[in-house]
């Protein structure tokens, strides 16, 4: 009697318990990975801006409207008045220009739902990428191809160490590109 | 069963619960058969339950989470990005702004260049453009800025309705003051406007004109400590109005009377740095000797060479017995002959003098040689607080040395409007008490707590019917008020200000009013027009521009038109143009001669000075200030009767018991603190506390020591003589940052010294063998069991050369502003759990008597081998590659190691969320948060934290020197202390740069390292100090 139930637990019942536990901690992981880290993120808009449009088609450049990219650790989310460097004379007519402009005219800031976060206690610098020669695009993806904008890549601690420690490999279009510093007050501080 | 095992004890042993077990009750038996207590399953039914088996719950339960989970495909919202509508020029999200402008902290008025983020500003330094503070700024000016975000400053006009105040607008303010002040000058009453200095020609302009509409408006202006008797006794000395700056840059003697030249008295910033540029030690034959004759201790006196406690009164004698020395004796100048001047000083001699006060002849001897070796490049400098009799013979001595040539005639300081003396304030009161005032205003003035409550000032108040206060926060004055209008904060505001001949200091506003406040002159601009609707936003801005177009531009005669020559000045914050100073006659003799002797004192003599932290009093309600230690007794919040060791013993007084100090009939009971190095038999207190009306933070704080001023005075307006002192019963704790003085403590005497931790030496034996410290250095070399890392590229470094350290404590406040240190209340401060990063420690050897003080400066050293990061359990604080000691707040989870661990005692934990703890979450109210720094994170409970070297700088310099494309030097990086530092005592940068000042320190033969003997090999660099004995 004890012999059987022993070999019971052991032939089915323990591997049976692995297989539940390891699938769904498998499944979990991958299930909620997205949302953990963000990536397809893509909120609706107040104002349904294309990056297509304008930078895929246009081609503005991503410093035009994003002006601290070069200067300061934010890249700076533009100020209305910078749509309306084009849009007072720009398809001023259809129905998402007027509602820029009614923004523009009653002074208030666009609520831009925001795509791509770091923590708080991150002290990431555009300023400081964009210089050594990155591309926007390896880390927000091919914004020239978004109609709506959206997270693409995971900016969690891993992903920044992988890039960090690897940056020959995963930017080899930069000549002599060093290692991304990796010590704590890089970033923390 | 229980029987068989009670009567066989070999069984087993027997447990009984209670006596009735034990005794085998039955009710106990049946109580253990049954599962629950009787009763307790009355409740218990079970057609009452529901009748879902638990096999369906546990599915229902199942499905509903798996049913949840599979809705949780959305994404967390990651909230909004609010843009700005309209880009403000010049404004580039995280990156700072910086403008000059003007601190009106105190009457010295230094440019500050204030730095602002994203339009708020977050830290005020000095203005490097500005030639009188260069680029310094004292620790009361840094602070201020907290006080632009008190939660507290008034918002709104206020109308006293009953006995508290309640909202009204400007509209009807105005309205009714400026009837009532066309009633006044129809009735031919006096309309009396009370202010502290006058320092703006501008607003100066403004009430010549509020004058002009209001003829019966007569103005009154005090300091609560100033220069009068210096200015007074330099007219009848020299027939000039104003006392000329000295050149301390080349004083080879400095004998310091009752004097704090390096604490409250001038412009303390431009004197500490002309008086540390005697004290280089690269430069030792030029190295001045400073000599310090003072009743209290002073920061001035912590610095001396040779420090005399001298009872005040008995400065007159020291001061004739010098001159006796020189003019009888040495016979050294033409008043030798002078009849009159030999006559006077007959009396006096140096031996009498020091039989008198129980000084060391030889030390006097040294002192008079010393004097008569360096004559004219000796200057004597006597206090503020000591009578004008005393400046007089000061100014005789000065004369007969003749050290004269160290006034500088280049430039001076300028009154535009002297201050009232005891007559006019006399008349004031006597003229409010006859009904003959019809308006008092109280211009940014606190008259009711600063004026000696013998003038009855308060109380004839009573008698005005019109009081108005204009004020940013309310205070004693504001109280007794009908009317309280808010004014604009100093970086709000627009003025430009005149102290000095040849310069103007401007200031601009670096933010939009927060409240609905007004700046004051434009304020008594509107009052002058008669007419509310004449106020708009910009009127004292115009006004300013107008006159500066009008008169000072044409004065300059330059080539540029006024729109550019006036936008180059404010963004220099200064104008400096040639302006001759009015210059002074030849010396008066018959001032001397004719000098009355001042009064000495039988009894106890009190003397008052001025807080080095809250000033007159106007920043109690600054947290940062109120808990930035004393410089010299490391008290905070409060202030106390500090005594000498012998008085307290003759006293019967210890530390924390209570005195009562009685001067004629004004007494008032303070806590002792037992000062060493004090004069006997003299009590000193600081004023500037005690405020009745100071807000939350400042009500009630230290005891209010303003109740022994006087009008008369007594041997000076601060010193009182023939004070009676007597213990009295009760006990008040003080809280000190540092343990109560050791010298006699024989676990504790010398610590400092013979651990190693100061290290200090004469010149003549650095002259001798300028390694004489390295020679006791060697033993405490240690060998090193870790395996040596390479720092390649830049390793920072900072060194503090003590020479020049005074221990003003501007860089602590600098620390505590650009690092979000928060205030943590005296409570914590006395369980030690102050949060300030840098502290400047304070040393005593020698005897209570006459002790020596050293000062150092202590931050973390930043170690090569730091003992904190061996025991983190979590690495949340580890080395980075150039050299930092990190402190990486988000994986810090508090277990305290590295704080027990470090040697050096300088980390700091967050034993609360100090913002909400401190004082009923006073200062986590809206908008201080405004004044956080966005480069460093706001710290959490339970979070340990420590100086980083202000890594935040570090890598913005090196973010600005990618993208000028140049390659990032260790020279790029300012620390905030270094940044602050009057003295420029403190350098930082990269020590493997071996052209960088600070490499070159470390190889100094003065550098040394604190606890060096434990092998941590810390990465700041004391400089010995050197003593001119």
């Amino acid at each position: 009697m004890n012999r059987t139930l022993l070999e019971y637990t052991l032939r089915v019942r323990v591997p049976v318990l692995i297989f539940v536990a390891m699938t769904s901690i498998t499944v979990t992981y991958f299930v909620t990975r997205p949302a953990r880290e963000g990536i397809g993120y893509a909120p609706k808009q107040p104002i349904a801006f294309s990056h297509k449009l304008h930078v895929g088609t246009m081609k503005i450049d991503c410093a035009y409207c994003h002006i601290g990219v070069y200067r300061s650790r934010y890249a700076v989310v533009p100020a209305v008045s910078t749509c309306m460097n084009c849009h007072t004379i720009a398809k001023k007519t259809q129905p998402v220009i007027i509602k820029l402009t009614k923004y523009y005219d009653e002074g208030k800031p666009i609520p831009w739902k925001r795509v791509q976060k770091l923590p708080d206690y991150v002290y990431f610098s555009h300023s400081f990428h964009v210089n050594t020669g990155i591309k926007c695009q390896d880390c927000h993806g091919r914004v020239q191809d978004m109609d709506v904008i959206k997270q693409v890549s995971s900016f969690t601690m891993s992903a920044c160490l992988d890039c960090h420690r690897n940056a020959p490999q995963r930017l080899s279009y930069i000549p002599n590109v060093k290692p991304g510093p990796t010590y704590c007050v890089a970033c923390h501080r | 069963m229980a029987d068989s095992n009670k009567e066989n004890p070999e069984k087993g042993q027997f447990y009984w619960k209670s006596l009735k077990e034990f005794h085998d009750d039955p009710a106990s038996a049946e109580a253990k058969a049954n599962e629950f207590m009787a009763g307790v399953t009355d409740d218990f039914k079970l057609s009452g339950m529901s009748d879902m088996s638990r096999r369906k719950f546990l599915a229902l339960l199942t499905a509903s989470a798996s049913f949840a989970a599979a809705s949780c495909s959305t994404y967390p919202s990651k909230g909004e990005v609010i843009p700005y509508n309209k880009e403000p020029r010049g404004v580039i999200p995280g990156i700072a702004n910086y403008y000059a402008s003007t601190c009106t902290g105190c009457n010295q008025a230094c440019g500050i260049l204030v730095k602002t983020r994203e339009g708020r500003p977050i830290k005020i330094n000095g203005n490097d453009e500005h030639p009188v503070n260069k680029g310094k700024i004292c620790a009361r000016g840094q602070a201020s800025i907290l006080n632009l975000y008190d939660p507290e400053r008034i918002r709104e006009p206020q109308k006293k309705s009953g006995s508290s105040f309640s909202k009204s607008s400007w509209a009807s303010a105005n309205g009714t003051i400026i009837s009532a002040l066309s009633a006044a000058v129809s009735s031919g009453k006096e309309i009396a406007v009370v202010m502290k200095t006058l320092l703006s020609p501008t607003a100066k302009k403004a009430f010549d004109e509020f004058a002009a509409k209001y003829p019966t408006v007569k103005l009154y202006s005090y300091e609560f400590f100033s220069n009068v008797n210096r200015n007074s006794a330099w007219k009848k000395s020299y027939g000039s109005e104003q006392f000329p700056l000295i050149s301390w840059d080349k004083a080879k003697l400095i004998l310091a009377l009752e004097a704090d030249f390096l604490g409250n008295e001038g412009n303390m910033i431009e004197q500490t740095r002309m008086f540390v540029e005697t004290r280089n030690n690269g430069d030792i034959k030029n190295f001045s000797r400073l000599v310090v004759a003072e009743s209290e201790v002073s920061i001035t006196g912590m610095n001396a060479d040779i420090r005399l406690s001298l009872h005040p009164e008995e400065q007159y004698n020291f001061v004739m017995s010098l001159l006796h020395e020189f003019v009888v004796k040495r016979q050294v100048s033409r008043f030798a002959l002078d009849r009159n001047v030999v006559n006077t000083l007959q009396d006096f001699s140096l031996e009498k003098f020091a039989e008198r006060n129980g000084i060391d002849q030889k030390s006097l001897k040294g002192l008079v040689s010393y004097m008569s070796k360096y004559k004219d490049s000796s200057i004597v400098y006597a206090g503020d607080r000591l009578p004008e009799s005393v400046h007089i013979a000061v100014n005789f001595l000065n004369e007969v040395l003749g050290s004269t040539r160290l006034y500088r005639e280049n430039q001076a300081n300028i009154e535009l409007l002297a201050y009232s003396t005891a007559q006019d304030w006399e008349g004031l009161v006597s003229k409010m008490m006859s009904g003959n005032v019809e308006v008092v205003i109280h211009y940014d003035s606190n008259p009711v707590y600063h004026l000696p409550e013998d003038y009855g000032y308060a109380a004839a108040l009573g008698k005005v019917s019109t009081i108005v206060t204009l004020a940013q926060t309310e205070n004693e004055s504001s109280a007794a008020s009908q009317w309280l209008l808010p004014i604009n904060h100093d970086l709000e505001s627009w003025n430009d200000f005149q102290t000095r001949t040849g310069l103007y200091s401007l200031q601009q506003p670096v933010i939009y009013p927060l409240y609905t406040t007004r700046q004051k002159e434009a304020i008594v601009i509107t009052w002058a027009s008669g007419n509310e609707s004449a106020y708009h936003d910009t009127l004292y801005h115009e006004y300013l521009m107008n006159r500066w177009q009008k008169e000072v531009y044409p004065s300059m005669k330059l080539a540029v038109d006024f729109k550019t020559f006036w936008y180059s000045a404010l963004h220099d914050g200064v104008v400096s143009f040639v302006e001759k100073p009015e210059g002074w006659d030849s010396y008066k003799v018959e001032s001397f001669t004719s000098l009355p002797t001042p009064s000495t004192s039988k009894g106890y003599s009190v003397v008052l000075a001025e807080s080095y932290v809250l000033g007159d009093g106007r920043f109690a309600s600054n947290g940062w200030l109120q808990e930035l230690p004393h410089p010299v007794t490391k008290v905070v919040w409060d202030n106390y009767a500090a005594l000498s060791p012998d008085t307290a013993k003759e006293l019967g007084v210890d530390y924390n018991d209570l005195v009562e100090v009685r001067i004629d009939n004004r007494k008032q009971k303070l806590p002792v603190f037992i000062q060493p190095g004090m004069a006997r038999k003299v009590v000193a207190i600081e004023l500037g506390y005690g405020r009745t009306n100071a807000g939350t933070v400042g009500t009630g704080i230290g005891v209010n020591a303003n109740v022994f001023l006087s009008k008369k005075g007594s041997f000076s307006q601060w010193i009182y003589s023939d004070a009676a002192v007597s213990k009295v019963n009760g006990k008040y704790e003080l809280v000190t940052t540092m343990e109560h003085y050791s010298i006699d403590n024989i676990f504790n005497k010398d610590i400092q010294f013979t651990r190693g931790i100061i290290r200090e030496g004469t010149i003549d034996e650095y002259e001798k063998d300028p390694n004489f410290i390295q020679v006791e250095r060697e033993a405490d070399k240690p060998v090193s069991i870790y395996k040596k890392f390479e720092y390649n590229g830049i390793k920072w470094a900072m060194s503090i050369d003590l020479n020049k350290c005074t221990g003003c404590s501007a860089c602590v406040i600098s620390c505590n502003v650009e690092n979000n240190i928060p205030v943590v209340g005296k409570d914590q401060v006395k369980v030690s759990r102050e949060m300030q990063w840098l502290r400047i420690d304070r040393y005593y050897s020698g005897t209570p008597v006459e002790p020596k003080i050293s000062l150092q400066p202590m931050l973390c050293q930043q170690c090569d081998n730091a003992t904190c990061e061996n025991v983190c359990p979590v690495a949340a604080t580890t080395h980075s590659p150039d050299g930092l000691n990190m402190m990486v707040y988000n994986r810090c989870v508090g277990t305290r190691y590295c704080s027990n661990n470090c040697p050096y005692k300088v980390r700091r934990f967050n034993f609360f969320n100090f913002r909400y703890h401190f004082d009923g979450g006073y200062y986590a109210q809206q908008p201080v948060e405004m004044v956080n720094n966005p480069e460093v994170t706001v710290r959490t409970r339970g979070v340990m934290e420590k100086c980083t070297f202000c890594v935040q700088r570090i890598v913005e310099a090196r973010q600005e020197a990618l993208q000028d494309g140049r390659k990032f030097k260790g020279s790029d990086v300012v620390t905030a202390c270094q940044e602050a530092c009057p003295a420029d005592a403190i350098i930082f940068g990269d020590m493997n740069d071996p052209n960088s000042d600070v490499s070159k320190m470390r190889e100094h033969p003065l550098g040394y390292y604190a606890l060096e003997e434990l092998g941590t090999k810390p990465n700041v660099t004391y400089l010995a100090k050197l003593r001119n004995i």
